[in-house]
C-alpha cells in the first residue's frame, strides 16, 4: 500500500493531462446546464451601462492579443451586444498591436448583427502606440492620438465623434486587459486625470490584483475571467461561449480539487507508513 | 383725543373706559394680525447670500456658486420648489438657464476639496459648479454674471446677481499633500543613498533563497550541466511599465550569479526577450567574468536573443530546458502567463529552481513549482544584499521608512476615524484629509 | 563620446523628469498643452521602437544562420514567417477582412497563441498535484483557500454547496484585497524610488550601464 501510494505520488503527469482533457471535453459534449450566480462586481458594470443615455459614448479598449481570446472574447462580445441593444455609440481602441485584428473582427461582427453602421454607430480607431502616452494623448485630444480611424477616415469627419474632443467627453471606458498595458494604465493615466468612469475585464488569473481598485471605486466594476463573462451573458439572457465553457470549468476545477485531495492523502499516508516502517 | 390713537397712549378718558377700549381694540386687532401673518411672512425677502468665484486649482473655464439656504419653511409646499441657475455674459443681458435641481441637492458639504483649499464646508449652504463643456464655453479672463432662482413654477424668488471671472491657476492646491509626501519620500531616498555611500554595511536581513544560489551553482558544476537564467518579460522601456524595477533587480542578481559561475567554471545560458535587456546583461556578465578573474571563459553567446513574442519565447525556452536539461533554473524578473509553463517544464527536468518576482499574480505558480521563491520586495532586497551597492541599499531602507510611516498612518487613521464616528464629530475626518487624494 | 552616451541622456532625463513631475500639479492650459505635445512625441518614438525590435530580431537570427549555429533551421523558419506576414500585411495595406493577411492572422497566429495559453490549464493541474501539499501550517491555509475559491467560483460548486460562492467572494474581497494592497504599496514605493534614481542619474541601467 505504501509503495502504491509512493508510485501514485510520482504519477506521470501525462495521466493528469489526460484526465484534465476528458474533464474539459466531456461537458462540452454533454452540458450540465447549471445555474450561474451573478456577482456584484459584474452587475455593477451591467447596471452602469443600463443607466447610460441612448447615444452615450462607450470606449471599449481591447487590450489583449490572441492568447487572451478564450477569456476576453466572450466578455467583449457580451458587452458589445449590451451596448448596441441600448443604442450606445462604441469607440473601439487597442493598446496591444497584436490585438488589432481580433478587436476589429469582434467589433465588426457584433455590429453587423445589430445592423449598426460604421462611422455613425461605432468606429474602430485601431492600435495606439505608446501605452500610457496613448491614454494621455486620448485624454488631451483624441484627434492628436488618432488623426484617422483604422480604416483611414479622418476622425474629424466621423459623425460618431462629433462633440467628442477627448476622453473627458465620453460616458464610460471599459478596458478588457490581459496584462500591461491594461486596466492599471487606463486608471493611472486616464481616469485619475480626465475623470471618466472606468470599468474593467480581465483574465481570471489577474482578477485578484484588481480588487483593491474595485473596492475603492477606482474601477466601478470588474468582469473576471470566463466566469465573469458567463455572468454577463446571464444578465443579458444571451447564451454564448462563456456559459458554454462554464461546465467545462466546473468539472476541471473539481478534478483539480480531487487531485489535490489525493496527493495530500498519499503524501500523509506515505509519511505515516514510512514512520511506522522505520520505528 | 391726545396721545396715540386707539386708546393705547395717554388719554383723558376714565381708566375703566380706557381699559375696555383697549380690550375692544385688542379683540378686534388680534384676529387681523393672525390673518395678515402669512402675507407678511410671504413678502419677507429670502436671503441667498449668493457668491460666485473662480474654482481654485484648475485650468480655468469653471465657476463655483455658493449660497445659503433661504428659510423654505415659510413657503407653501417647500418640496415643490426647485433651484434654477442662470448665467449671462452681461449684467443686464439675456439670461440663460444652465441647470435646475431640487432644493435638497447640491450641498457644500458634498464638495470634494480639502480644508486647506476650501475652508469650512457649511451644511447650511448649497454649492454648484459651472464647467465648460461642448454646450457651454467659459472663456478665461471674461466676466460672467449669475443668479439663483427659487421657484415652484408659480412663485419665484431670485437672488441678487453675482459675478466672477474664470481664471487658469498655476498650482492645484488640492494636491499639496501629495506634493509634500512625494518630496519627503524622494528626499528620504536621496538621503539614504548618501548614508549608504558613507556606510555600506547597513543591516539587511539574509534572504533564505540566496543560500540556494550557491547550492544551485555548485550543483550545476558537479553535474556538468549548464545554468539557465531568465530575466523575465521586462523591456526596461515602457512608461509606467511595472516590470522595470524587477528587471533591474534581475540584472543585478545575474551579475552575482555570473561571478559564481565564472569561479566554478559552470556554463551559463541567458535567453532574452528584449534587446535592451540583452545588451545590459551582456555588459554585466562580461564585467562579472572579469571581476572573477576568468575573462577567458566568457563567451559572447551566453546571452542570446530569441524573440519578443511571449509564447514563442516560452516555447523556445521550454525546448532548451528539455534538450539541454540545465541543472539550475533562475526565473528572476517580471513574468506573465508564461511563468507556470516555464517553471513546470523546468521541474520535470529535475533542475533546482529559484524564482524571484514582484508580479503578484504569478507568485502562486512559482511558489508551487519552484524550490525557492523570492517574493516581491525580497527580489529587490536580494539584489541589494548581493551587490551592497549604495544605490540599492539606500532606497531599500527609505522604502522601509515609507512603509513604516504608512503603517502608522493607517493604524492611527483607522482609530481616529472610528473614534470620530463614535463621537459623531467630523473634526477628525477633516484632519485625516491630509492623507486623502483630491483632484 | 562619454558626453553623448552618458552626460547628455542623463541631463535630458533630469530636466524632463523634474518638469513632468511638477506638471502633474500645474493645471494651467500651458502645462496641459506641453503634456499633449510630449505625449504625441512619445507615441511616435514608441512606434519607431517597434521597428527597432523587429530589426534587432532579424539581425540576431541572421547571425545565427550565417554561423550555422545549432538550431539555425528554426531561424530560417522565423525569417520565412516574418517576411510572409510582413509582405502580406503590406500588400493588404494592413486590412484584415477578406485578405491573406487576415487569413494568416486568424488561422495561424490566433490558434497558436490561444493553444500556448491553454496549456496552462494542464500545467496548473500537474503542478498542483506535484507540489501543492500541506507541508506546513501556512501551506495548509494556502491549500484551503485555494480549494474554497476554486469550489466557489464554478456553478457546480455552488450547486453542490450553496453559499460557497459567498465564501469565495469574501476571500477575494477581504484577505486577498488586503494582501494585494500591501504588495501594491510596497511595489509603488519601490517604483517611486527607482524613478527618483533614474531622474537624478543615479540609476543608469536603461543607458546600458550599471549604477553611478
Amino acid at each position: 500500500m505504501h509503495d502504491l501510494a509512493r508510485r501514485l505520488l510520482g504519477l506521470d503527469r501525462r495521466w493528469i493531462f489526460l484526465v484534465i482533457a476528458f474533464g474539459t471535453v466531456l461537458p462540452l459534449l454533454y452540458p450540465l446546464g447549471l445555474p450561474i450566480r451573478v456577482s456584484p462586481e459584474v452587475r455593477k458594470i451591467y447596471d452602469y451601462i443600463e443607466r447610460l443615455p441612448p447615444g452615450g459614448v462607450l470606449v471599449l479598449s481591447f487590450d489583449f492579443e490572441p492568447a487572451g481570446k478564450p477569456e476576453l472574447f466572450p466578455m467583449a462580445v457580451a458587452l458589445l451586444h449590451h451596448a448596441f441593444q441600448n443604442n450606445l455609440k462604441i469607440v473601439g481602441v487597442t493598446l496591444w498591436p497584436a490585438g488589432t485584428g481580433l478587436a476589429e473582427s469582434i467589433l465588426s461582427q457584433v455590429a453587423q448583427e445589430h445592423g449598426k453602421v460604421r462611422g455613425i454607430d461605432y468606429t474602430f480607431l485601431g492600435y495606439a502606440p505608446g501605452e500610457a502616452n496613448a491614454v494621455i494623448s486620448m485624454g488631451q485630444d483624441l484627434s492628436a492620438a488618432f488623426p484617422a480611424d483604422h480604416y483611414g477616415t479622418k476622425i474629424t469627419d466621423l459623425p460618431i465623434l462629433q462633440g467628442i474632443r477627448s476622453l473627458r467627453d465620453v460616458h464610460y471606458v471599459i478596458s478588457l486587459s490581459v496584462g500591461f498595458p491594461g486596466i492599471d494604465t487606463w486608471y493611472v493615466y486616464g481616469k485619475e486625470k480626465y475623470g471618466f468612469e472606468l470599468g474593467g475585464g480581465c483574465t481570471a488569473v489577474s482578477a485578484p490584483r484588481f480588487y483593491p481598485l474595485l473596492n475603492t471605486g477606482q474601477i466601478n466594476g470588474l468582469i473576471g475571467g470566463l466566469r465573469g463573462a458567463a455572468e454577463y451573458e446571464v444578465l443579458l439572457a444571451r447564451e454564448g461561449k462563456a456559459i458554454a465553457g462554464m461546465d467545462a470549468q466546473s468539472t476541471t476545477h473539481f478534478l483539480i480539487i480531487v487531485l489535490l485531495a489525493l496527493c495530500n492523502f498519499f503524501s500523509v499516508f506515505t509519511r505515516q507508513t514510512g514512520r511506522t516502517r522505520y520505528r | 383725543m391726545h396721545g396715540s390713537s386707539w386708546g393705547l397712549g395717554t388719554s383723558e378718558g376714565h381708566p375703566e373706559e380706557r381699559g375696555s377700549s383697549f380690550i375692544i381694540f385688542f379683540l378686534l386687532f388680534l384676529p387681523l394680525c393672525f390673518l395678515c401673518l402669512p402675507v407678511v411672512a410671504r413678502e419677507a425677502p429670502l436671503e441667498f447670500n449668493l457668491e460666485a468665484f473662480d474654482m481654485p486649482g484648475d485650468g480655468g473655464g469653471s465657476i463655483g456658486l455658493r449660497w445659503q439656504f433661504p428659510p423654505l419653511a415659510q413657503l407653501d409646499h417647500p418640496s415643490s420648489y426647485v433651484y434654477r441657475i442662470f448665467m449671462s455674459a452681461q449684467q443686464d443681458g439675456e439670461w440663460r438657464q444652465l441647470a435646475e435641481f431640487p432644493t435638497n441637492t447640491y450641498y457644500e458639504s458634498e464638495v470634494s476639496s480639502p480644508w486647506w483649499v476650501w475652508g469650512a464646508k457649511s451644511p447650511a449652504r448649497h454649492f454648484f459648479q459651472i464647467k465648460s463643456n461642448s454646450d457651454l464655453q467659459l472663456a478665461n479672463g471674461k466676466l460672467y454674471f449669475f443668479k439663483v432662482v427659487l421657484t415652484d413654477g408659480q412663485h419665484t424668488v431670485a437672488s441678487v446677481v453675482a459675478s466672477a471671472v474664470p481664471q487658469a491657476n498655476l498650482f492645484n492646491w488640492a494636491k499639496l499633500n501629495n506634493l509634500v509626501f512625494m518630496l519627503a519620500f524622494s528626499a528620504t531616498v536621496l538621503l539614504w543613498i548618501r548614508r549608504a555611500r558613507r556606510n555600506p554595511h547597513i543591516f539587511l536581513r539574509r534572504i533564505p533563497g540566496l543560500d540556494a544560489v550557491e547550492e544551485a551553482v555548485g550543483r550545476a558544476t558537479e553535474m556538468g550541466r549548464p545554468i539557465l537564467y531568465l530575466t523575465g518579460s521586462g523591456e526596461l522601456g515602457g512608461s509606467g511599465d511595472p516590470s522595470n524595477l524587477s528587471t533591474i533587480a534581475a540584472t543585478i542578481i545575474l551579475g552575482e550569479v555570473a561571478k559564481r559561475t565564472a569561479s566554478y567554471g559552470a556554463a551559463l545560458q541567458i535567453p532574452h526577450r528584449a534587446a535592451i535587456v540583452m545588451a545590459i546583461c551582456q555588459e554585466i556578465v562580461k564585467e562579472a567574468y572579469l571581476a572573477a578573474g576568468r575573462p577567458d571563459t566568457y563567451k559572447e553567446d551566453m546571452n542570446f536573443f530569441i524573440t519578443a513574442d511571449q509564447f514563442a519565447y516560452t516555447a523556445a525556452v521550454d525546448g532548451i530546458m528539455l534538450r539541454e536539461r540545465p541543472a539550475a533554473n533562475f526565473f528572476m524578473g517580471y513574468y506573465y502567463a508564461e511563468s507556470l509553463l516555464l517553471a513546470e517544464t523546468g521541474a520535470t527536468t529535475g533542475a533546482i529552481q529559484i524564482a524571484g518576482t514582484d508580479a503578484e499574480h504569478q507568485l502562486p505558480f512559482f511558489i508551487a513549482a519552484c524550490d525557492y521563491t523570492l517574493i516581491g520586495e525580497e527580489l529587490y532586497a536580494a539584489s541589494a544584499y548581493l551587490s551592497r551597492e549604495p544605490t540599492l541599499v539606500g532606497p531599500l531602507r527609505s522604502q522601509d521608512i515609507g512603509k513604516g510611516f504608512l503603517l502608522v498612518a493607517m493604524v492611527l487613521g483607522s482609530l481616529l476615524m472610528t473614534i470620530g464616528e463614535l463621537l459623531g464629530t467630523p473634526v477628525l475626518r477633516t484632519a485625516l484629509e491630509i492623507f486623502s487624494d483630491f483632484k | 563620446m562619454v558626453f553623448w552616451k552618458r552626460t547628455l541622456p542623463v541631463a535630458i532625463t533630469f530636466m524632463l523628469g523634474i518638469t513632468f513631475m511638477l506638471q502633474y500639479y500645474v493645471p494651467h492650459p500651458a502645462s496641459e498643452a506641453l503634456l499633449r505635445e510630449v505625449s504625441v512625441w512619445n507615441q511616435i518614438i514608441a512606434g519607431f521602437a517597434v521597428i527597432l525590435g523587429v530589426a534587432s530580431l532579424l539581425q540576431s537570427h541572421a547571425q545565427k544562420i550565417k554561423r550555422k549555429a545549432p538550431g539555425w533551421g528554426y531561424s530560417v523558419v522565423m525569417y520565412a514567417s516574418m517576411c510572409s506576414m510582413l509582405g502580406f500585411g503590406i500588400w493588404s495595406e494592413g486590412k484584415g477582412e477578406g485578405t491573406a493577411f487576415g487569413w494568416l492572422y486568424t488561422y495561424t497566429l490566433v490558434p497558436l497563441q490561444a493553444t500556448m495559453f491553454s496549456l496552462l490549464a494542464f500545467f496548473v493541474a500537474s503542478a498542483a498535484y506535484r507540489a501543492f501539499r500541506a507541508r506546513s501550517p501556512q501551506a495548509t491555509v494556502l491549500l484551503l483557500a485555494a480549494v474554497l475559491v476554486m469550489w466557489g467560483r464554478v456553478p457546480l460548486g455552488e450547486y453542490l454547496l450553496p453559499g460557497i460562492g459567498q465564501v469565495s467572494d469574501w476571500i477575494m474581497n477581504i484577505p486577498n484585497t488586503a494582501a494585494q494592497r500591501g504588495i501594491l504599496i510596497g511595489i509603488s514605493l519601490g517604483a517611486i524610488a527607482t524613478s527618483i534614481k533614474i531622474i537624478c542619474g543615479i540609476e543608469r541601467a536603461h543607458l546600458g550601464g550599471g549604477q553611478e
